[in-house]
């Protein structure tokens, strides 16, 4: 298993369309892939789920990914992260 | 007789027996299943899910030819609600651990999104939920495969009353004998109100509990003006609202007989008349608004919601989309007026929380410090300006002196030479014109004609920044005042330096689209009226049934007055002349 926390950094947090991404990119993996925040863990193949995690800005989530793709998983998800992320902060 | 009221969503009015539908959704009493049954009954909820995929695919289609693109984006998210494992999955565990069977599993979990989604703060968020509700009904009605048609019972036309339509229901009215409908829940802005208006049917929602006053068969009138739902009105009023209806056909009637002809006065006096154009609501029926062109292209909407900026390539496509609509007539793109508050949702926050975002940093003094946003729009403005036959203006909004135009010029001209290098090429060169909309550029307008191609007067904040008012605070409301002598007084001057320079005048504002403010704006001598698509063929009657000189000599008389109460005065004197001719 593959575990990191990440900081969320944008000031909308993640809103409709990241939240979208995200489920989407995670849904292409065979592996478990989780964020929890606050106690409250969501699967992250779960567009729902993802709302209900309401990660605003300055929170802290904690990426964990377990199964037999979890490296690309782990990164592939770590990047859509970065980039929602980057995206807003590049002006 | 009772009368309801709700929140009118949209106009007409329509009388007729009650119909009910069902309080329906996802009921189901708990049944239990044999060991046995149980990947039986997981198969048979997956089959439900895989046919509602189908189904919204199908709907998807059909929508999108019916009602556009914004709402089969709606059906998208809702087949990513159907995938979703927290609902799926969540269905299957029920069945397979607790032994029930799919209905009562999907109503089990189904409850528990909608507990959840109830503690999201975010309101946006929050009203998912029905979307949620509705794609369960969807899987529910696979399930039990009785396609539970709430609105087989129609025999006659009537008006739906329901606690609640989804937007799946809207739909369905359409081919239905269905005159109208009120619902207990929703708002002005619901996607339930947004359906009606787009098919014309009068509608009043947010009633509370309607459905449970009103019996089937019950005569009732439907006031989608003012929202007022009447339960078995007496003869009195039902006469009065047989009138009303009559009168609104009519004058719906008539409207529609005057779109073939000129936009001019009475005495042949020449108004153009544009529209305010917002793609993402754009019906066939715009294609009988015969408009001169596009006064105002607002360009916010595709800033908003989202957490970066859009590319080159997303604005190219709706301005692109926009000229083609538009065909050989002109189309004004106005930069983006963002606030402050959408800076610092792009990251771009050095910005801090404004204590007073109107008189903050807003439109061209957004973009003058984050070149590279207005940059973007520019490239964008200039690439569907070359895949044009007609004349693309853009607009700067918030101009506050020519100084700002100066440097929007300087920075297009440079944008424009390096689109030009990568082959861009407009066919008529792109003018640039002002917003009138702070008191500075309108007091100084010989400062800023040199500098403008055009002007363009905003009236909604020009009104607000010269009476010092937010409309949008309830103390202060009563003090927003077209007829202001000081409002009246700068139109008038600002148009008078503008036409002396040979610089044409628009006016996008709301008072272009108020049939009473129409009169003051002609007479001063504007050249173009931009008007929202809803009031064009209003607007346009309103023209052709004014005199101009007599427009002129109101517009002239009324700057010398007062106070707004004798400008009024003036005005009502002015129509009975008009009444007698």
């Amino acid at each position: 298993m593959i575990k990191e926390d990440i900081e969320i950094k944008n000031k909308l947090g993640i809103h409709a369309r990241p939240a979208a991404l995200l489920a989407q990119e995670a849904g292409r993996y065979k592996s478990d892939i989780l964020i929890a925040k606050d106690g409250m863990e969501i699967n992250a193949k779960s567009i729902m789920g993802i709302m209900m995690l309401a990660a605003e800005r300055g929170a802290k989530i904690s990426l964990s990914v377990r199964g037999p793709d979890e490296e690309q998983a782990f990164l592939a998800l770590k990047a859509v992260i970065k980039k929602i992320c980057e995206e807003e902060l590049g002006y | 007789m009772d009368i309801l009221k709700g929140i009118p969503a949209s106009p007409g009015i329509a009388i007729g027996p009650a119909y009910i539908v069902e309080h329906d959704g996802v009921y189901a009493e708990r049944k239990e299943i044999p060991t046995a049954a149980v990947a039986q009954e997981v198969r048979r909820f997956q089959t439900a899910v895989a046919r509602t995929l189908d189904d919204l695919d199908k709907g998807e289609i059909k929508v999108r030819e019916l009602f556009g693109e914004n709402y089969a984006q709606l059906m998208e998210a809702h087949k990513l609600i159907l995938k979703d494992p927290m609902l799926t999955e969540g269905v299957v565990k029920k069945i397979e651990t607790e032994h029930i069977c799919a209905e009562t599993a999907l109503y089990a979990a189904v409850r528990e999104i909608s507990a959840g989604f109830e503690n999201i703060k975010d309101e946006f968020f929050r009203e998912r939920k029905f979307d949620v509700a509705d794609v369960a009904k969807r899987v529910f009605e696979n399930l039990t495969e009785k396609r539970h048609n709430k609105f087989a019972g129609i025999k006659e036309p009537s008006i739906v009353i329901a606690h609640n339509l989804y937007p799946s229901d809207t739909f369905r009215l359409k081919s239905k004998k269905v005159l109208g409908f009120a619902t207990d829940i929703g708002g002005k802005t619901s996607h339930t109100a947004l359906l009606a208006q787009s098919m014309q049917m009068p509608a009043v929602v947010g009633l509370s509990n309607a459905a449970a006053q009103i019996r089937a068969g019950d005569i009732l009138v439907l006031d989608g003006q003012s929202g007022a739902l009447i339960i078995n009105p007496d003869d009195a009023t039902l006469e009065i609202y047989k009138k009303y209806q009559g009168d609104f056909a009519k004058a719906e009637q008539s409207l529609k007989d005057i779109s073939n002809l000129p936009n001019i006065t009475k005495d042949g006096h020449k108004v153009l008349l544009y529209i305010n154009y917002d793609p993402r609501r754009d019906t066939k029926e715009w294609d009988t608004f015969h408009s001169e062109g596009l006064g105002l292209l607002r360009t916010e909407f595709i800033f908003m919601d989202r957490p970066e900026p859009p590319t080159e390539e997303e604005q190219f496509a709706v301005y692109k989309k926009a000229v083609q609509r538009f065909g050989v007539r002109p189309v004004t793109i106005r930069l983006a007026d963002l606030g402050g508050d959408k800076a610092a949702d792009f990251g771009l926050a050095r910005t801090e929380t404004e204590d007073n975002p109107f008189m903050g940093c807003r439109g061209i003094r957004l973009f003058l410090k984050y070149p590279e946003l207005m940059k973007t729009q520019m490239r964008a403005i200039i690439r569907a300006a070359a895949a044009s036959h007609g004349q693309v203006n853009l607009m700067v909004p918030m101009v506050s002196g020519s100084g700002e135009l100066a440097e929007v010029r300087k920075v297009f001209g440079e944008v424009l030479a390096d689109m030009r290098a990568r082959g861009a090429q407009p066919a008529l060169p792109i003018q640039i014109g002002a917003m009138i909309e702070v008191p500075s550029a309108a007091l100084t307008m010989d400062a800023v004609l040199p500098e403008a191609d055009f002007v363009s007067i905003g009236t909604n904040d020009l009104i607000q920044y010269i009476l010092a008012v937010d409309r949008v605070n309830q103390e202060v409301a009563d003090l927003y005042d077209p007829y202001h002598p000081a409002v009246l007084r700068t139109i008038n001057s600002v148009v008078q330096a503008a036409r002396k320079k040979g610089r044409p005048v628009s006016v996008c504002g709301e008072m272009a689209s108020d049939p009473e403010m129409v009169p003051f704006l002609i007479g001063a001598g504007v050249d173009i009226l931009s008007v929202t698509p809803r009031m064009f063929l209003r607007i346009k009657n309103t023209l052709r049934n004014l005199n101009f000189k007599d427009c002129a000599n109101l517009a002239q008389a009324a700057i010398l007055l007062t106070s707004s109460e004798e400008i009024k005065k003036l005005k009502e004197n002015y129509k009975t002349d008009e009444d007698n001719s």
